[in-house]
């Protein structure tokens, strides 16, 4: 009930900013700069509630969660940067629990054609847009909610160093375990990339180790074709070869298609919980189409529209997604996700507890 | 006699030669170097060979004002375009454009993502409109005659895209005849459609330089809308190569 009172006193306090700030909101709403200082902030307020249909387990059928989400920035001379991205959640499910996150917090140094960081940090080496093979560093796709609609993505303690010259960029990171969630396989990982692009060919080059664990090596690439085409795909070895491909596809009507396959090895990296680790291979397909801001129809341009199957190929279970999201002018939005998964009792996406799980949300930004 | 038939051979010979080189000068004169006039127009939306420009986008539905949208530009050269959305519906989002090559960031999809030429023209204002002003680098201009907007004399070029990252295929540009000012602009997608057309409004001094300051656009499919792009405090910077590298995600 905490939360219930926490959030409209939040909205009220970040109007009464606005408010305060009006003349300074249309030049830029939530940014300073004075001299060689600069800092940002922002604050994200999520109310969403989940309700789960025809349950198979004796669970409760709707999950409400309340997550406030700070961030900021403060940058000295576009040399020397710390940035913080927090996240409060308040939920009541079975019971009432609340958690502290640290999304990402961390400093940075740029000195010439060098940068470093330290502190929990997200990277995102991988070029899969529901799924990824080798995105080594980056935080997990899910692939019914690849925008990851809650912002609930935690970054990996690291530090890590770039080296950028001309189209060449070098990065090397070591990110530690030891603060990751007890629950999580996560190992200590030395990763190595080279990316450059050439040719219109975004191409990196993948290395690294995992503490206690395997070796890896993999590739990620994404090239526009013509005026309508993107694709993208990453390979990476570790024990087995992983591999992804995928494409977009935009329409003069601004309608746009994703479809991707990914082909992981079922080992304990890549094993999603609901496979059982005797099954082999697994092959998995994902398609999209969607539109934002529906502008050609009168009333509609407020309104983002989405749908998606993702499938796994070898027990035939799929998931489908329908996504809405109305924005109600710059700061208020709300919006539907929905997901149908179909499929045995026991196969990857048929295993889900319940026949439709829908959620409703409002989000506030500042 | 042969002397005299002589010099006179002479100066009329003399005579044709300079008529001919008078007419030479007196058609380049009338056709002017629309290469030259492209050069100098672009001078007017990009100052300095590297430099910050603030972009506030006000889209009107039916006249009326109904979004706002905050974008800082960072340019370096022709090539070398990074835009930081500062909005609050937009927040985290940034787009590079490199030559060709074009990505936008967005917060939520947990990657750069590579944009098609296509989606570059959504929005009454495109990303194009917004990043990809150095038309000199992107088309070949052809200068087609004078014509008056309103009042006031401008040479009309028609550019034609020479690279796939121009936004448009083909573009009718009207160019004030006393400085090569832009004041007007129509839009041409490849299939022939006319999708936009651009007004150049206003223009501040800055340091000396006259400065594009307020543009609109008008959509030419839902007549219904169009956007006003307002310029300010355009800022010659030091841009280091690495705030345009592709992969870096982890932007201010």
């Amino acid at each position: 009930m905490k939360s219930r009172l926490l959030i409209p006193a939040l909205l009220l306090a970040a109007c009464a900013t606005l408010n305060a700030q009006s003349p300074a909101t249309n030049s830029d709403p939530a940014s300073s700069e004075s001299g060689p200082l600069q800092t940002r902030y922002s604050v994200s307020v999520i109310d969403d509630a989940t309700f789960y249909s025809d349950l198979r387990q004796p669970i409760p059928t709707v999950l409400n969660q309340v997550l406030v989400e700070p961030s900021f920035g403060l940058h000295y001379h576009d040399r020397l940067s710390f940035s913080t991205s927090l996240l409060g959640l308040a939920a009541t499910y079975s019971d009432n629990y609340s958690q502290l996150r640290v999304k990402e917090t961390y400093v940075s140094l740029s000195a010439g054609d060098f940068d470093f960081a330290a502190g929990r940090k997200m990277v995102r080496w991988g070029t899969g847009y529901a799924f990824t093979a080798a995105g080594v560093l980056d935080p997990p796709r899910n692939p019914t909610d690849p925008g990851d609609r809650l912002n609930v993505n935690e970054g990996r303690d690291m530090v890590k160093a770039d080296y950028v010259r001309g189209p060449h960029a070098f990065s090397l990171a070591w990110s530690t375990a030891a603060l990751a969630p007890a629950n999580t396989t996560l190992h200590d990982t030395t990763a190595f990339r080279y990316n450059v692009l050439v040719h219109g060919f975004d191409t990196s080059l993948i290395a690294g180790h995992d503490r206690d664990s395997d070796s890896f090596g993999g590739f990620t690439f994404t090239r526009v074709v013509g005026q309508a085409w993107e694709l993208h795909g990453e390979g990476l070895w570790r024990e087995q070869a992983a591999a992804l491909i995928g494409a977009k596809c935009t329409l003069h009507s601004g309608v746009t298609f994703i479809g991707e396959f990914f082909t992981p090895p079922n080992t304990a990296y890549y094993r999603d919980m609901s496979i059982s680790p005797l099954a082999g291979r697994q092959h998995y397909a994902f398609f999209n189409a969607g539109k934002t801001r529906l502008r050609e129809l009168p009333g509609w341009k407020e309104w983002d529209l989405s749908g998606s199957i993702v499938a796994n190929l070898n027990d035939h279970s799929f998931t489908g997604v329908l996504d809405v999201n109305r924005w109600f002018g710059n700061h208020f939005s709300s919006y539907l996700h929905m997901e149908i998964p179909h499929g045995a009792a026991t196969s990857d996406y048929g295993s889900a507890p319940y026949s439709t799980a829908t959620s409703v949300g409002v989000r506030f930004q500042l | 006699m042969s002397n005299i038939n002589s010099t006179l051979r002479w100066f009329l010979t003399l005579f044709f030669v300079s008529l001919l080189v008078a007419c030479a000068m007196v058609s380049h004169a009338a056709t002017p170097d629309a290469e030259a006039l492209l050069k100098r127009s672009d001078t007017y939306r990009n100052g300095w060979p590297a430099y910050v420009v603030r972009v506030k986008i006000t889209d009107y539905e039916d006249g009326k004002s109904d979004e706002e949208h905050l974008y800082e530009v960072s340019q370096k050269g022709t090539e070398k375009t990074y835009v930081d959305f500062m909005s609050p519906r937009e927040k985290g989002r940034h787009l590079l454009m490199l030559g060709d090559d074009m990505w936008v960031y967005l917060p939520d999809t947990s990657r750069p993502v590579r944009i098609t030429p296509l989606e570059r023209l959504s929005g009454d204002a495109s990303n194009g409109d917004v990043a990809r002003t150095n038309y000199a680098a992107d088309y070949s201009p052809v200068y087609l005659r004078t014509e008056k907007v309103g009042a006031v004399e401008c040479n009309l070029l028609e550019l034609t895209a020479k690279r796939k990252g121009a936004t448009y295929q083909r573009i009718l540009y009207w160019l004030r005849t006393d400085d090569a000012r832009p004041v007007r602009a129509e839009f041409y997608l490849t299939s022939g459609k006319h999708i936009k057309s651009a007004t150049f409004d206003e223009y501040q001094d800055i340091s000396g330089r006259p400065q594009l300051r307020k543009l609109t656009l008008y959509d030419e499919i839902r007549h219904t809308s169009h956007s006003v792009l307002e310029y300010s405090n355009p800022t010659p910077r030091d841009l280091p190569d690495k705030l345009f590298y592709q992969g870096r995600a982890d932007r201010f």
